[in-house]
């Protein structure tokens, strides 16, 4: 990919949280929609239609049958649809999306890619949920008979984390209670109305020590999407496109336990190549950057992602939001639609919510949430028991 | 740790409505390559797969060795010693079959052989875990046909 060779154009966005009534195939349909208005462009532009895979369907609500055999680009009117496709990578699938986004419009066929993504988990019961949920970044074989979960997998990675680093459990609340602040100011946020403090959050009940419910993501319905074109195509149709600028990929393990770096604290150390490489990549530092988007799902590995980007001291980023430099307002904007934490935790859109929050923020069109001026920023994604890293720096503009 | 009042099993089974199915536990279903592991540890034995070609050692393990694609191999005797590398105990919003355990310990465990295991921490206090201890290899018939290899501190 050469620098500044594919943009982002438009996004959409459904409210996220609890609505049973309101289907994968309506949520797809309305932020497909929404994203093809926000672009600007005809609907018959679009060459290519993909889709998140949806995490749970079963016989009974077929949404990926479906959304694989072509039920999206029929249903907006897509009429000039040459390719449709499912992919997945778990949490990380915001950016393979983005990857086959931009094979297809590197290959030349089309110059307008829809992606989207669609979820709801109202509809399971509880014990379905947690059946799936508790153990999918576990190892059937090797972990779960033993009663692993993923909220017990994060509680081990944060103990190790803070035992190294001397990072307190008050300092990792205070990254909760930053996404918190951010989700406050989002419309379409899980959790937007109420505020949290720091000691709210160590004594909410425990569930895998260290975190309390409060420090675990909670799973929502919700959905969205974004329209990709090539660089050409967005300056004639788009007053302002996003590019992406640098990315970089790495992938470690399936089970936690043959990761490649065996000291969570310096996980950082295994994380930096990748972040030095995407930011190389797009000609940019770390000091570059107006906001950092921050995919972590619970608050530790926030702090260790922020500890890869060669811009503090591994270790101290606790302290750093503790005193409120990522919150609103604050030196350094992190994470503003407050991730799984606080907008809600949508399987694999987690990471395209924030993807389209990026995008939001650098076309100006974040609302309360907007940070003033942002030019450039860098956003992450990664998915299973923390198998995998991407790191995408993005920007309204090419630097010189 | 907690000072939220536990939720019984009871109360939970009848809020989700759940079968005696629904709380069964899963045991793990062994592979091919992963079938000598299980039977050992039916004899309260530990055992890792070793490469007959480079001697490296897979755990979990896999059909091949995985530093260097080796079919040939060979089971070893592992010391049953190990280290704590980190740990989390569970209180709450685990799998059903596991509500009645709580709270119980999970660890991370470093083996003298230089692999790393999930697995429970038992026969301990929560409060004296610690990062770094010395655990060894319990064996827990969790039913006739299936053992778990679990750890606890080693008191000296
Ligand atoms: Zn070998």
């Amino acid at each position: 990919m050469e620098r500044g060779e594919f943009a982002i154009i438009g996004t959409g966005e459904v409210p996220c949280g609890n609505y049973p009534q309101r289907s994968e195939f309506e949520i797809a349909y309305t932020v497909a929609r929404e994203a093809i208005r926000d672009a600007g462009i005809d609907v018959k532009d679009i060459g290519a239609v993909l889709c998140a895979q949806h995490i749970m369907s079963n016989p009974d609500n077929d949404y990926n049958t479906e959304m694989v055999f072509g039920r999206l680009p029929e249903a907006i009117g897509a009429r000039g649809c040459k390719i449709t496709c499912m992919t997945s990578s778990g949490g990380a699938s915001s950016f393979s999306l983005r990857k086959t986004a931009e094979g297809i419009l590197h290959s030349g066929e089309t110059d307008t890619v829809l992606v989207v993504h669609a979820q709801r988990f109202s509809t399971f019961t509880p014990n379905q949920q947690a059946k799936y949920f508790s153990v999918a970044g576990s190892d059937v074989e090797w972990e779960v008979p033993y009663g692993m979960t993923y909220n017990a997998l994060a509680a081990m990675i944060t103990q190790a984390y803070m035992n190294i680093t001397g990072t307190t459990i008050e300092q990792v609340a205070a990254v909760c209670v930053a996404n918190r602040r951010w989700a406050m100011l989002q419309p379409n946020a899980m959790f937007n109305h109420k505020e949290i403090t720091v000691e709210k959050v160590v004594n909410a009940r425990m569930v895998s020590y260290p975190l309390t419910t409060l420090m675990c993501n909670v799973l929502g319905d919700g959905g969205s999407a974004f329209i990709m074109t090539t660089a050409e195509k967005a300056r004639k149709v788009c007053d302002k496109p996003v590019y992406v600028l640098g990315e970089a990929s790495d992938y470690s393990h399936r089970t936690i336990t043959r990761a490649g770096m065996k000291d969570f604290a310096t996980m950082s150390e295994y994380l930096f190549p990748i972040a030095k490489t995407a930011f190389e990549r797009s000609g940019l530092g770390p000091e570059d950057m107006d906001i950092y988007q921050i995919y972590g799902s619970y608050p530790c590995i926030q702090l260790i992602i922020m500890d890869a980007l060669g811009m503090w001291e591994p270790g101290t980023t606790g302290a750093l939001v503790e005193a409120g430099e990522t919150s609103p307002g604050g030196k350094y904007p992190v994470t503003t639609n407050g991730e799984a934490l606080s907008f809600g935790h949508t399987g694999t859109g987690v990471g395209i919510a924030l993807l389209v929050e990026s995008v939001r923020q650098l076309q100006g069109k974040a609302g309360k949430a907007q940070v003033q001026g942002a030019r450039f920023l860098i956003e992450n994604t990664g998915g299973g028991a923390f198998m995998d890293c991407h790191f995408t720096v993005l920007g309204n503009e090419i630097p010189g | 740790m907690s000072k939220h009042e536990p939720i019984s099993i009871d109360a939970i089974k009848a809020m989700m409505n759940l079968s005696d199915e629904d709380l069964k536990k899963p045991l793990p279903v062994p592979t091919a390559w992963s079938q000598p592991f299980w039977d050992a540890a039916r004899e309260h034995r530990l055992v890792l797969k070793r490469c007959s070609k480079c001697g490296n050692i897979d755990h979990p393990p896999y059909l091949y060795c995985t530093a260097c694609q080796a079919d040939e191999h060979e089971w070893i005797e592992a010391s049953g010693k190990g280290t704590l590398f980190a740990y989390a105990i569970n209180y709450f919003g685990v799998p059903f079959p596991f509500w009645a355990d709580l709270p119980y310990a999970l660890g991370m465990i470093d083996l003298a052989e230089g692999v790393r295991m999930i697995s429970n921490i038992v026969d301990c206090d929560f409060e004296e875990l610690e990062n770094g201890m010395e655990l060894e290899v319990v064996f827990d018939d969790v039913t006739d046909e299936v053992t778990l290899p679990k750890w606890r501190p080693v008191r000296k």
